[in-house]
């Protein structure tokens, strides 16, 4: 009886080309068009970021560049013994290095080829706050050697009168050579794909929600779910035999995804997406703990709605809402407090956090726990209101 | 028998009971037609009998067993072919049959058994590749009622049929019900076509606006009062004892323009024509016809059945 519904529900599902192609083609067109185009230009709020210093140089310039890097980007955190297991864990944004020579580096008139300052960041850090960063550092190093110059000049003009003159020689002003920066990543160089993959493939998979929401609400106004009622089948077979059958969509919506990152996108030019080194069993429970929060929430939508207009509209809008809310379009530390705050209970928040925590900080399966077993819970507990509402209609 | 007695029901916030006091029986192999303008209260007696809705009043038996523990035996004994096309569009005649067949919980031969013999008994056996939204409108009503026969039910509760079929599959349809009746299935039918229901039900209970109005063999219901027949009456030089004479021939009533004559159940309409030609009366229009259901219907309920 159960495995009958369920070859039911594929069969109505693959069947219905338009919602077919909303499933498969909405997300995939997201991710490559976002993959490719999405340079947007942020005005964020630096000093929110989580950073430390690792300071090897005593020195006086080493103080400027750390007092004029306070200043934009505010007090640092102390110090992490695991530093860079915290950077690539994500728990810490980024973390500066100032080698032991700097003072001597960023004066001196022939630079090394060394670089004397490091800059790493977390693997999800967001590449145009990346960028930014990279720049202030290097605008800042360039100030200082500057100033620095001027005034080892001025001290060469007062040499003795029987001394001999100092030969010119050409000085390089520009200091960008003694900066190298980073994204620190347990798996994969982190790139566009890498970044965008995990956010629109989750985002995608959360709209089987508005699919899940129609069908059952024509099913329901055919009187199809009546006589399956009458018939005496119960509404729990009812339900879950719609969510293990979402549930395979999202699976294969997850790798059909997975396979235009890591084989179509550096055939059209753009970065390949990497699954090297990545925690399966991680994240097969990331993927299944989000298609059970998306396939819950498309029953309770459904269960809720009285018709197919108010799930049409209900479904796609919480899918945006939500994605909005939780960090898919815009990072979530560049959103207002209060945001943050709301942003922190939405499920594609906890999905993307789950996702970044095994595509990229590397994370295994005790790393994602906290957020796969919120949103199995929000899964749970939205199949349980839509059983209810099944119950009592 | 399916037994219902006294059944009442008031929806969560209706002032009005949408059933109240109804009471119908069913024994295996009669056919019963149950009629009642839209908002009779026919859908809720139907979701009563579907499990859709607990008893709030009055009680439904299945050879005396509580409906509830009868379905919860076996579910399957009262089935509903109801008035919506109840089944997957996209979905081929075979597999809506063989979705439902594993719904009411068959399986194996007997369930491949059933569905050959609900598509023999429903004509379907050319169309079952067919998606079930490609049929005709006949065809869908047939595959509504295949899927109901599916798990050889003891009752069988048609909610109209046969709407918006063609002549010949409603033919087919109405020779198929009454061969399942026949064979000793209990069937409630109910229909707007009055001349189905004449043709087919043995026994007919009219509700309207919860309650029942009148319930009988259907040949007993044709003999009373409201079934007899009516002759309207215009007279072109009404004698001022126009209505002493017509009472003479049966229950007379004087309307605006004329005379109402609810005739005795020997007389025909010509012996009063030819008295009012013998008393030297013109007439200059009349209206007559023999009751049947439908009048006996409009009789009672002073509504059409599509009201």
């Amino acid at each position: 009886m159960f495995w009958a519904l369920i070859t039911k529900e594929l069969q109505s599902l693959f069947r219905d080309t338009h919602g077919l192609a909303a499933l498969f083609l909405m997300p995939m067109i997201f991710i490559i068009i976002m993959s490719l185009a999405l340079k947007n230009i942020y005005d964020p709020p630096l000093d929110s970021l989580s950073y430390a210093v690792v300071r090897l140089d005593d020195g006086k310039l080493a103080t400027e560049l750390i007092d004029s890097w306070v200043e934009d980007h505010g007090d640092p955190v102390a110090l992490p013994k695991h530093w860079r297991d915290e950077v690539m864990k994500g728990q810490l944004d980024y973390v500066i290095v100032i080698e032991k020579r700097f003072s001597e580096e960023i004066v001196a008139e022939k630079m090394g080829a060394e670089p004397c300052v490091r800059f790493f960041a977390k693997p999800q850090f967001e590449t145009s706050i990346y960028n930014l960063n990279k720049v202030n550092l290097a605008l800042i190093l360039n100030q200082l050697r500057s100033t620095a110059l001027v005034k080892t000049s001025r001290a060469k003009e007062f040499v003795p009168p029987n001394a001999p003159k100092p030969a010119n020689t050409d000085v390089e002003l520009a200091a960008d050579g003694l900066l190298e920066s980073e994204r620190l990543s347990a798996t994969a160089r982190p790139t566009s794909v890498q970044q965008n993959v995990p956010a629109w493939l989750m985002f995608g998979m959360f709209f089987v929600a508005g699919s899940i929401a129609n069908l059952f609400i024509q099913e329901r106004d055919s009187g199809t779910l009546s006589r399956l009622t009458s018939l005496g089948v119960p509404a729990w077979c009812i339900l879950w035999s719609k969510a293990v059958a979402y549930v395979m969509v999202n699976a294969l919506q997850a790798a059909s995804m997975l396979a235009i990152g890591v084989w179509l996108m550096p055939r059209i030019g753009g970065d390949s997406l990497s699954l090297a080194g990545i925690d399966w069993p991680a994240f097969v429970l990331v993927l299944g703990s989000i298609s059970s929060a998306a396939v819950g929430l498309g029953l309770m939508v459904a269960s809720l709605s009285q018709t197919h207009a108010q799930a049409a509209g209900v479904g796609p809008t919480l899918n945006i809402l939500m994605g909005g809310v939780g960090g898919v379009m815009v990072p979530t530390f560049v959103m207002p407090e209060v945001m943050q705050k709301i942003a922190a209970y939405s499920p594609m928040n906890w999905g993307l956090n789950g996702m970044h925590a095994v595509m990229l900080n590397g994370q295994g399966l005790s790393g994602v726990m906290p957020f796969a077993g919120k949103l199995f819970a929000f899964g749970l507990g939205t199949i349980a209101v839509a059983m209810l509402f099944v119950k009592r209609r | 028998m399916l037994q219902i007695s006294d059944l009442a029901y008031r929806y969560p916030g209706s002032k009005q009971p949408s059933l109240d006091g109804v009471s119908l029986s069913v024994y295996r192999g009669q056919l019963v037609g149950l009629l009642g303008p839209n908002g009779a209260g026919k859908t809720t007696l139907i979701s009563h009998l579907s499990g859709l809705l607990p008893l709030q009043k009055g009680t439904i038996t299945v050879d005396d067993l509580p409906l509830a523990k009868a379905r919860r035996a076996d579910p399957t004994r009262i089935a509903i072919a109801p008035q919506e096309y109840a089944f997957y569009p996209v979905l081929t005649v075979d597999e809506n049959l063989s979705c439902f067949a594993s719904a009411s919980g068959l399986s194996g031969r007997y369930k491949s058994k059933r569905v050959e013999t609900s598509i023999a008994a429903t004509q379907l056996a050319s169309h079952r590749g067919v998606r079930a939204q490609h049929l005709s409108g006949g065809l869908k009503r047939r595959l509504n009622l295949a899927i109901a026969l599916l798990p050889e039910p003891d009752f069988l509760l048609l909610d109209e049929p046969t709407v918006g079929v063609d002549p010949q599959s409603r033919a087919f349809l109405l020779s198929t019900i009454q061969q399942l009746a026949a064979a000793g299935m209990g069937v409630i039918y109910t229909s707007h076509y009055m001349e189905e229901i004449e043709a087919l039900a043995q026994e007919v209970t009219i509700i309207d606006h919860g309650k029942v109005l009148i319930q009988g063999r259907l040949d007993a219901l044709l003999n009373t009062d409201a079934a007899k027949t009516r002759v309207t009456l215009a007279l072109a030089n009404p004698p001022e004892n126009a209505a002493t004479i017509l009472a003479a021939y049966g229950d007379v009533a004087v309307t605006g323009d004329g005379f109402d004559v609810l005739l005795r159940p020997e007389v025909l309409p010509t012996t009063l024509f030819s008295a009012l030609s013998e008393a030297g009366i013109s007439i200059s229009h009349a209206q007559f016809g023999r009751q049947n259901l439908e009048n006996l219907f409009m009789a009672l309920t002073h509504r059409t059945l599509r009201d």
